[in-house]
């Protein structure tokens, strides 16, 4: 397999442009965007992103992130109590839909960030081609998880009838967002192509016969 | 220029860095890497005209779906309707500063400037005006595209409707249809957008200038 960092050249990530690698740090000659064969300390920065979205999700998932005021009585409700109050109207598919957004969402990319992150530092059992899907997974999954903080946005606006009904935002809010944020810049702080880099030192090993074939880009109509 | 006529063939994959020879596509063709799956460039039709069209229908949508209410209920005959814009003021006037500019971002600012961005550089290409400078502006507009978050917000509506709906008598508003067209139009904006394209037009040109 012929990969660009093997002849010394990179793709710009902003205009995947293919630009010689002359010096460590390299200015795109198409869009001028400073960039680096690989993303610097990729694997660090993935790690500690990953884990300050996890020490947030805690207190997201403790204290209350709204609070309904109804004749005046104060009803607090936490990510999972929300969800339980589905359940117990019987709107299963709603209920599904927001523990998938805000609990399984955010645990799926911290602990799938761990998990690859820890696959390339190992190269323990590494199948790049499943892993580079679960990555781009990943990374569509992550916007969805603000799902609970626009509900929350929405019913503070709307319920907003002074004595008798009354919502707010609780302090849950502001770790929840953080989370999503945290979880975000993770993912796009993880360079995929180190799980490449692996394989490609694999071949030099023992050469592949079948890598010909690979080495033509597919035409799809 | 040896070294640049070099590289001009080449593409290199985004994903996994395999590198190909540049190849020829035709119009709605698609090139796919064949090491894991990546797309790595579209030969996309009517590119410029569709995105000049469907940014102009966006804009024209944006100020509707934003101050006009979403929906409202009743509740012991209390009306109270809530736009995007008071679900964010709301979360100003109780304090919660950084998840109202968050969701401010996410919803209204990167849609809006993806949509004013998307229009302007059409309109570049439709009327021939391409200046060096539209580099820097492409790629700016191109680390946009992950934080516009309108159909997460949709999906919000969505679900906040449910919470609502038994307690209170829910009613829709025009703005949920202008939210929807919005989405709609701003997604196929990102669609018809033809990169790679734009790039390598904006490249001939530059390099042109140059010389």
């Amino acid at each position: 397999m012929i990969t660009a960092k093997k002849m010394g050249l990179s793709v710009c990530p902003a205009c995947h442009k293919v630009n010689e690698m002359v010096s460590h740090q390299h200015k795109c000659r198409r869009c001028s965007h400073l960039f680096y064969q690989r993303k610097p300390n990729s694997l660090q920065y993935t790690l500690a992103w990953a884990i300050a979205a996890l020490i947030c999700f805690l207190p997201a998932n403790i204290y209350p992130i709204m609070i309904v005021y109804s004749l005046g009585i104060p009803e607090e409700s936490t990510i999972l109590s929300g969800i339980g109050a589905f359940i117990d109207y019987g709107l299963y598919p709603i209920a599904v839909i927001i523990f998938t957004a805000s609990i399984i969402v955010p645990l799926i990319k911290i602990m799938g960030l761990f998990f690859l992150v820890f696959k390339v530092q190992t190269g323990v059992r590494l199948k790049t081609e499943k892993h580079t899907k679960f990555y781009h997974v990943l990374g569509l999954l992550g916007p969805w998880s603000m799902l609970d903080v626009f509900v929350v946005a929405l019913m503070v606006a709307l319920v907003e009838l002074g004595f008798v009904s009354t919502v707010e935002a609780g302090p849950a809010i502001n770790y929840f967002t953080l989370t999503v944020l945290f979880t975000m810049i993770a993912a796009r702080s993880f360079d995929p192509r180190l799980l490449w880099d692996e394989e490609t030192e694999l071949d030099i090993r023992q050469i592949d016969n079948t890598d010909a074939d690979k080495n033509l880009v597919k035409i799809k109509e | 220029m040896e070294d640049e006529a070099l590289a001009n063939d080449w593409l290199a994959c985004h994903q996994c860095d395999a590198l190909y020879v540049h190849p020829q596509l035709n119009d709605g063709q698609r090139a796919e890497c064949g090491r894991c799956g990546a797309t790595l460039f579209e030969r996309k039709v009517n590119s410029i005209e569709r995105t000049f069209a469907l940014s102009v229908a966006g804009l024209i949508l944006l100020i509707p779906a934003i101050m006009l209410p979403i929906m409202g209920i009743t509740l012991a005959g209390q009306y109270q309707e809530a736009s995007l814009l008071d679900a964010i003021t709301q979360l100003i006037a109780k304090g919660y500063i950084m998840v109202a500019t968050l969701v401010f971002m996410f919803t209204i600012a990167v849609p809006t400037v993806k949509l004013i961005g998307a229009l302007y550089i059409s309109y570049c290409f439709k009327c021939n005006k391409i200046k060096p400078f539209l580099l820097h502006f492409f790629r700016a507009y191109h680390q946009l595209d992950s934080w516009s978050m309108l159909n997460v917000f949709l999906l919000g509506i969505v679900v906040t409707m449910y919470k609502l709906l038994d307690d209170t008598e829910l009613s829709i508003d025009s703005g949920l249809l202008a939210f929807v067209l919005l989405l709609i139009s701003s997604t196929m904006v990102t669609v018809s957008l033809d990169q790679h394209y734009v790039w390598q037009k904006l490249e001939q040109e530059c390099i042109d200038d140059n010389g």
